[in-house]
């Protein structure tokens, strides 16, 4: 056997192999499940947390739960399972409801997954307080974003005002989205690095 | 609970349009609607939404928590974004002192005037068509659309197959994920966790979903390895997929299609052509209001 065989095996026994290189804009097999996945929980738990579960916070701030969804398939799997989960999640939710199809808010929520997935390039391990840190940093940079150009679009489709736009529309949401994000995502990280840890493959 | 898509074959003239031409023609009725703010350009593309809705047969019981969405929704952009507020209005409608109610509040040592006007009052009209047109059209679909048809439907309206696939398998995850969720929620109650009387602040409120949230993802996310195991079995991606739902075109269907393409192209010819973009209060309107 050659020295540099021998290095690297000893190298992988002790675990000191550097993590293979994450390509964040794969779309095979898993992405695809991934995405369908995302997609219909997002939807499912709109419908739950709307219907049935009406949560009405402080200051009559409605809490959209199902948000960290997108988000967390973002920086789990990648900007595309993050942006279809968002994407398509909110039209399936919209359809659901009876709300029709609203273009802009539908790509809103699907920059909100996406953003996290761009960052996912800086994060290996799912339970580093590192990863949760870029994690909760795509929340906010996401939220801001996503609900931007969705809030921005009612001013040409709805013909809302810039301080509509704002006040009824942006902060609110903006808020609410955050929230749920800052609370909720880390959780979901370090449940779903557990379970990749005990099944011993990603 | 359960909200899956309620599809069931009525044998309507719906159910018997192909799913192709009814999601071209209801993309372009949306786009239609959303050009215009001019009375003549909506009203009669609101009937033709009613009449859109009419042919899928569907009871008001069935449709009627869909229906309980739609008017919280027209709730608050109609009565409070645009009559209370008026800010949901405020880059469209004109200024007047066409008042039909006019009254001056004090809040906090500020003095502040709240006008309905004649003016706001009809934008308040035309928004509730615009939106309710919008949602009549697209209410019909998951009631009366096969499931099945999705992944095909937008496949032969040329999304990529792996786009096409992901449609379809979304729409046969979500009663699965319904059920989970169902049993989920009563397993952690059985343990004594109460998702609906959250109490606390905002933070704690939130930590008091995880519970619920963090099993449901979990579990679905683990469950989900399995079919894509057995899709790569299957050689998912490596050619053509053939789906086995088929779609059927016949004549009808182009007609569909025709007149929702030429619904769009009357409206963006009259708004480009005859400036009817612009928001216009009927002088027949404001002389019925007295103005």
């Amino acid at each position: 056997m050659s020295q540099e065989l021998y290095d690297k095996s000893l190298e992988a026994l002790r675990g000191d192999t550097p993590p293979e290189k994450r390509n964040i804009w794969k779309f095979g097999t898993r992405e695809v499940v991934y995405s369908a996945l995302g997609a219909a929980l997002f939807a499912a738990l709109s419908w739950v947390f709307n219907i049935l579960l009406p949560m009405v916070g402080t200051g009559n701030v409605s809490f959209r739960v199902p948000i960290v969804v997108p988000m967390f398939f973002g920086i789990a799997f990648g900007p595309i399972v993050g942006f279809i989960t968002g994407f398509l999640g909110n039209i399936l939710g919209d359809l659901l409801s009876g709300y029709g199809f609203w273009f802009w808010w539908d790509l809103g929520n699907g920059i909100i997954g996406l953003v996290p997935g761009l960052l996912s390039a800086f994060t290996t391990d799912m339970m580093a307080g590192r990863s949760i840190l870029i994690g909760e940093l795509g929340v906010i940079l996401g939220s801001f974003f996503g609900v931007g150009v969705a809030s921005l679009s009612e001013m040409w489709v709805s013909g809302a005002d810039w301080a509509t736009v704002v006040g009824a529309n942006f902060v609110p949401a903006f808020l609410a989205d955050i929230t749920s994000g800052l609370v909720l995502l880390p959780l979901l990280m370090l449940a779903y690095g557990a379970v990749v840890k005990s099944r011993g493959r990603n | 609970m359960i909200a899956a898509f309620s599809f069931r074959d009525r044998n309507s003239v719906m159910n018997r349009l192909d799913p192709r031409a009814r999601w071209i023609f209801s993309l372009a009725y949306t786009l239609a609607m959303m050009l215009s703010w001019d009375w003549r350009i909506i009203t009669p593309l609101f009937i033709l939404g009613v009449v859109w809705y009419s042919m899928a047969d569907l009871s008001f019981k069935e449709t009627r928590r869909s229906w309980m969405m739609v008017s919280m929704m027209l709730f608050m952009m109609v009565l409070v974004n645009t009559i209370l507020t008026g800010g949901g209005a405020g880059r469209i409608v004109p200024v007047t002192q066409n008042h039909i109610w006019a009254h001056d509040f004090q809040i906090l040592g500020r003095s502040i005037h709240f006008g309905l006007t004649a003016n706001r009052l009809w934008f308040a009209i035309c928004q509730l068509m615009r939106i309710l047109g919008i949602s009549l059209v697209f209410l019909v679909i998951p009631f009366s659309m096969d499931t099945r048809a999705y992944g095909v439907t937008f496949s032969r309206l040329g999304l990529p197959d792996k786009g096409a696939y992901t449609i379809e398998l979304a729409m046969r995850f979500l009663p699965t994920l319904m059920l989970n969720m169902n049993t989920t929620l009563d397993a952690q109650k059985a343990r004594g966790y109460e998702i609906e009387k959250v109490k606390g602040g905002i933070i704690k409120r939130m930590a008091r979903v995880a519970p619920f949230l963090v099993p449901v993802t979990m579990n679905a996310i683990s469950s989900s390895e399995d079919v894509a195991d057995a899709m790569d079995l299957r050689g998912f991606g490596t050619q053509k997929r053939s789906w086995l739902y088929q779609l059927n075109w016949k004549p009808w269907d182009t007609f569909i299609v025709a007149l929702g393409l030429l619904a769009f192209a009357a409206v963006l010819l009259l708004v480009t052509l005859r400036g009817m973009g612009a928001f216009v209060t009927p002088a027949w309107f404001l002389r019925a209001l007295g103005f």
